[in-house]
């Protein structure tokens, strides 16, 4: 079962995950956006894109608490990413503070190609409410 | 676009602005392609106990669209150069129209520097932005 990023600590790392960047994920994810500036870029995939790819491999090895908010992003846009490209998501807990009820959590999510380049850096910061059983 | 090769950008353009209707299945559906399926957003009966009252748009949607603002106003440039740092400052709830809108504040050493915004129909801020991009 997968460990809720509740009971993660600063400086943990969850195992990188293979993604191929498929056309018909790309599609879907164009569709929930309704990105219409992409489409004369090529085959190239939204660049918010990676990070919602970083963002579900994520959740899918540790998903968030309820009543997870976002409370801020950054992100860094590296080079185009073209659809089929085989990439590598990684995540590393920066920082956590818990502060009566709530944690705050730094999360570095990156995004890598097939050759170990980053094509797309971010650090979330997001909060959640503490859960005295956390871990379990 | 406001940048090719033969346009100089200068402090105090403002970006072609961006308007998105924010529905409950647009929070599905980007629910469905991000994987993050946080009751908050696809919950009604358990976003409405929370302290929104009731479901919300994923910030990383809006954020999307903010994105795409910058990619139609720098093409190529904001997919290979762009660095956004956001804070999420209130949320989008379905019903509301977002409206992104930016300026260029700075043009130095080849990087331009733009404040983002993204509010709703009753001009309430839902996120502030710092952009930057080699043009």
């Amino acid at each position: 079962m997968p460990l809720s990023l509740a009971a993660l600590a600063k400086g943990d790392r969850l195992e990188p995950v293979g993604i191929d960047l498929t056309d018909e994920w790309v599609r879907g994810y164009i569709n929930a956006v309704e990105d219409q500036a992409i489409v004369g870029m090529g085959a190239c995939a939204p660049p918010m894109s990676l990070a919602a790819l970083a963002i579900r491999a994520l959740l899918a090895q540790s998903p968030l608490p309820a009543g997870s908010i976002h409370v801020a992003q950054e992100l860094s846009f590296l080079r185009p990413v073209a659809i089929g490209e085989r990439l590598y998501t990684h995540a590393e807990i920066l920082s956590r503070g818990d502060r009566q009820a709530w944690v705050m959590m730094g999360v570095r999510l990156c995004v890598r190609d097939s050759a170990g380049d980053l094509v797309m850096d971010g650090r979330a910061t997001i909060t959640f409410p503490l859960d005295p059983e956390r871990g379990d | 676009m406001i940048h090719d090769a033969t346009d100089v950008i200068s402090v105090g353009q403002s970006l072609p602005e961006l308007s998105r209707k924010i529905t409950q299945d647009t929070i599905n559906r980007y629910a469905e392609a991000s994987g993050d399926h946080n009751p908050l957003h696809v919950d009604p009966a358990y976003a409405a106990t929370m302290q929104f009252g009731g479901p919300i748009a994923h910030g990383m949607l809006v954020l999307a669209y903010l994105s795409e603002t910058l990619t139609g106003a720098f093409g190529e440039q904001w997919l290979k150069s762009g660095r956004l740092k956001a804070r999420f400052r209130g949320a989008a709830r379905p019903g509301d129209t977002v409206t992104i809108s930016g300026k260029v504040t700075k043009v130095e050493g080849g990087r331009v520097t733009c404040d983002m915004a993204a509010r709703n129909q009753e001009g309430e801020v839902l996120i502030t932005a710092d952009a930057q991009v080699t043009a």
